[in-house]
């Protein structure tokens, strides 16, 4: 219907809705004005005052049917018939007050569950950027040889942005990384994340500074030039009580001095799932920040740090974007051999790069998928129960049809009352979620054990509470429909004399003998997960942390923060060691690159195993290594089962040695990995 | 019972809005127009007549107001609205182009 129709239908469906007594007397008064009329006509054609009533009535065929005609008319009865199966169903639920609570709870719980593991699903995958127009946004990726997506190196970023046509502005930026900041310059600083981003990052998103400006294009021009920076919401608000006058203050990094020029508004937490940077400086400063020292930022094509998004132009496709990349990936090949050798360059939305680029998610979607297995048993067992109540109203049920009430009709009755226990089911589910999650948020200390700005993302947002609702209807559904249809075929005769009918045969038993299946099948599936789940959550715990645990104390250090060279670095960590081994409690110490089980990945390494059989197709194997001194394995109570660990002696010049675990022996060497 | 069978499908509703275009009347009088003009050729009953007019009335193509009637006893009367008459017209002009349609294929039989 047009627009221009409604202006007319509208206020004439609320006054039905609303006036509804008086729409009702019109109507009779209307009716009656008619037949006065036709009785009068009578007479005055010489009938009898009785029979013109009678002719008039006749004319009308049928009084009140006409009257329920036009009432249909008002197109309004199928909200109004709803209201009064509502108001019916929670008088009838009311009364078996155990009943419904039992269900409601049921149905929380399912609900509950499913909407706390989804709020996981929606932050990890579906929530979109917080940016104007985030669909437009694109990642732009480098890929190896074994299709891995890797980063761009700054060289490789201008060249995109230069060359390709697809996009309103390319962006680039780095991870999100430590800096030793301080309020004041030389005041003692304390680490903070930041993040380096290209001139024009805030700008092709769409982000207007709350406070002051983002960068300008010049100044992420010239490399150490321009040492500016702009402050995230959060850390405004913390570290400087959100006092407008920070505005051209000077802020220590790394030991240099930097210009606050803005303050992201508090609707731009960051493009990152986790974390959320506390300030943003320019790429060009990247000497003042941890950089691979062995690589040079800006002229190294191999120094790949860059994340790099772009937005999509209106008009152009995606596919002419995966196009445009694809060639220039090829020429980076054709040019720079040595570097892009078999490399190559994607275009993905932001779907494809949060399910590429970080696989947590799947995690939450097995937890989606054991959620939504425990409300398909609340819902069969609810259904079971309905079942039962459903037998307890036989007579009520057949009373109803032998009076004339259509079997959709009661379908809908009956199924209006698992709506509104669904609804309340949700309702309660709703607040078991909120709860849910709130608790996940207490983990965050434990889960970040760091000073970046990392927090649990999942939350109750608009999208999960319509997602839940969506949920309850389709409970609703299920756990009321079977119920409804099996209720309502009743043999009338016997529903009519007594109040519980068991008709015997096999086609009134199908439903209930589906459900039990049902829920005996799916109860044993989520039995099994949750077995497994826990067997291996108990193995890991058991084998997993192989060293002594206790008595042992962590701390880590960035020297390159501090603008140390690698020499000053190594009698930094040199000097450190001694002093802790003489401090008084330390029974010994050691250095390692990085902590087992830290939230840091191992360094990645190729080797070829001696005496191994290689796969026809593979020139050598991956893992991962860390790098430790002599102190390593004593310090962390992990034996040394075949060999030695390692020595005071085994220095740059010696001969080099490595030491493998056991499960590697056991792989590469096997049988003969005690022969070492 | 509820539709008159020996009028086509939305013909009644043509026809009440071309009674009712003439000047705002009520049911009594509309079933007293609708009698006199086409004789017993269309019978309209008084039961399907209401609800005839109360779909109209929802539809927005006319609209109602109780005012005296000529007896000063308060009645219902229905005027044509401009959505009305923008569908009346449109209809008229269909049912001119059906009706000549098949007034012309009888003929051709007939020859």
């Amino acid at each position: 219907m047009r627009p221009q129709h409604w202006l007319y239908t509208i206020p004439l469906r609320l006054r039905s809705l609303f006036r509804r007594r008086r729409v009702e007397q019109e109507l009779n008064e209307e009716l009656q004005f008619h037949l006065e009329r036709k009785i009068e006509e009578g007479i005055a054609n010489g009938l009898s005052p009785k029979e013109a009533r009678y002719a008039a009535m006749r004319a009308m065929d049928g009084l009140e049917q006409r009257k329920e005609e036009m009432r249909d008319m008002r197109r309004i009865h199928w909200l109004t018939d709803f209201l009064d199966d509502a108001r019916f169903a929670i008088r009838s639920l009311r009364r078996t007050s155990g009943l419904t609570a039992f269900v409601v709870i049921t149905l929380a719980l399912g609900i509950g569950m499913t909407s706390a593991t989804f709020s996981m699903v929606d932050a990890l995958i579906f929530r979109p950027y917080p940016v104007p127009h985030p669909s437009g946004v694109l990642s732009l990726v480098s890929t190896t040889h074994d299709s891995n997506l890797d980063d761009f190196s700054y060289r490789e970023y201008l060249d995109i942005r230069s060359k390709t046509k697809s996009y309103d502005g390319v962006i680039a930026n780095a991870d999100m990384e430590a800096v030793g900041f301080s309020a004041e310059p030389g005041a003692t600083p304390r680490v903070r994340g930041g993040m380096m981003v290209s001139g024009n990052y805030f700008h092709v998103l769409g982000v207007e500074p709350r406070l002051g400006r983002g960068f300008r294009e010049d100044e992420d021009q010239v490399p150490g030039r321009n040492a500016v920076v702009v402050l995230g919401p959060d850390f405004w608000k913390h570290e400087f009580a959100s006092d407008p006058s920070v505005l051209g203050r000077t802020i220590g990094l790394n030991g240099a001095d930097f210009t606050v020029i803005g303050v992201v508004p508090e609707t731009f937490p960051g493009m990152l799932v986790f974390g959320h940077p506390d300030f943003y400086m320019p790429l060009a400063m990247a000497r003042a920040f941890a950089t691979n020292p062995q690589k040079n930022f800006f002229e190294d094509r191999d120094d790949r740090e860059l994340k790099v998004k772009a937005r999509l132009k209106p008009g152009t496709t995606l596919q002419q974007a995966r196009n445009e990349l694809a060639v220039l990936a090829q020429n980076f090949e054709s040019e720079y051999p040595k570097v892009n050798r078999n490399r190559g360059a994607a275009v993905y939305t932001q779907f494809e790069t949060r399910t590429r680029e970080d696989l947590n998610w799947k995690f939450g979607v097995i937890f989606v998928i054991l959620a939504l297995a425990v409300l398909l048993v609340a819902c069969t067992n609810v259904a079971g129960l309905l079942l039962s109540r459903a037998r307890a109203r036989t007579r009520e049920i057949a009373v109803r049809l032998a009076i004339g009430a259509g079997r959709f009709r009661l379908i809908r009755l009956l199924l209006t009352e698992s709506l509104i226990l669904a609804s309340l089911g949700g309702l309660a589910g709703i607040v078991i979620g909120y709860g849910v999650v709130q608790w996940f948020q207490s983990f965050q200390n434990v889960i970040f054990m760091t000073d970046l700005p990392f927090s649990i993302p999942f939350r109750m947002d608009t999208r999960v509470l319509l997602a839940s609702l969506a949920l309850s209807a389709l409970s609703a559904l299920l756990c009321g429909l079977a119920p409804a249809l099996q209720s309502t075929r009743v043999d009338l005769v016997n529903g009519l004399k007594s109040a519980d009918v068991d008709v015997p045969g096999r086609k009134r038993l199908w439903g209930r003998n589906v459900l039990v299946v049902a829920q005996v099948a799916a109860s044993l599936m989520l039995l099994t997960a949750s077995f497994l789940m826990v067997r291996g959550f108990q193995n890991t715990l058991r084998e997993g942390a192989s060293f002594a645990k206790d008595h042992l104390l962590m701390v880590s250090f960035d020297p390159r923060l501090v603008q140390y060279n690698p020499a000053q670095t190594q009698q930094f960590y040199k000097l450190l060691a001694e002093r802790v081994r003489v401090a008084p409690g330390v029974e010994s110490e050691a250095l390692t690159q990085n902590i087992p089980l830290g939230i840091d990945d191992f360094d990645g390494i190729a080797f070829v195993p001696e005496g191994f059989q290689m796969p026809r197709d593979r020139e050598n194997f991956n893992s991962t290594m860390d790098t430790v001194d002599e102190g390593y394995f004593e310090t962390m109570g992990i034996p040394i089962l075949r060999g030695r660990g390692f020595l005071a002696s085994d220095t740059a010049d010696a001969p080099r040695v490595a030491v493998v675990n056991e499960q590697f022996a056991k792989h590469y060497w096997p049988g003969r990995w005690w022969r070492l | 019972m509820s539709k008159p069978s020996d009028l086509v499908q939305g013909t009644l509703d043509l026809l009440l809005l071309k009674i009712v275009a003439l000047q705002p009347m009520n049911g009594w009088a509309i079933s007293q127009r609708l009698k006199q003009i086409s004789g017993d050729v269309l019978q309209v009953s008084d039961g399907s007549l209401y609800p005839s007019l109360h779909k109209l009335e929802q539809e927005g193509w006319i609209t109602a107001e109780w005012k005296p009637s000529e007896n000063n006893r308060r009645a219902k009367f229905y005027s044509l609205t401009r959505l009305g008459r923008q569908h009346m017209e449109k209809e008229a002009a269909n049912w001119s182009r059906l009706s000549a349609a098949i007034s012309h294929i009888v003929r051709l039989e007939e020859a």
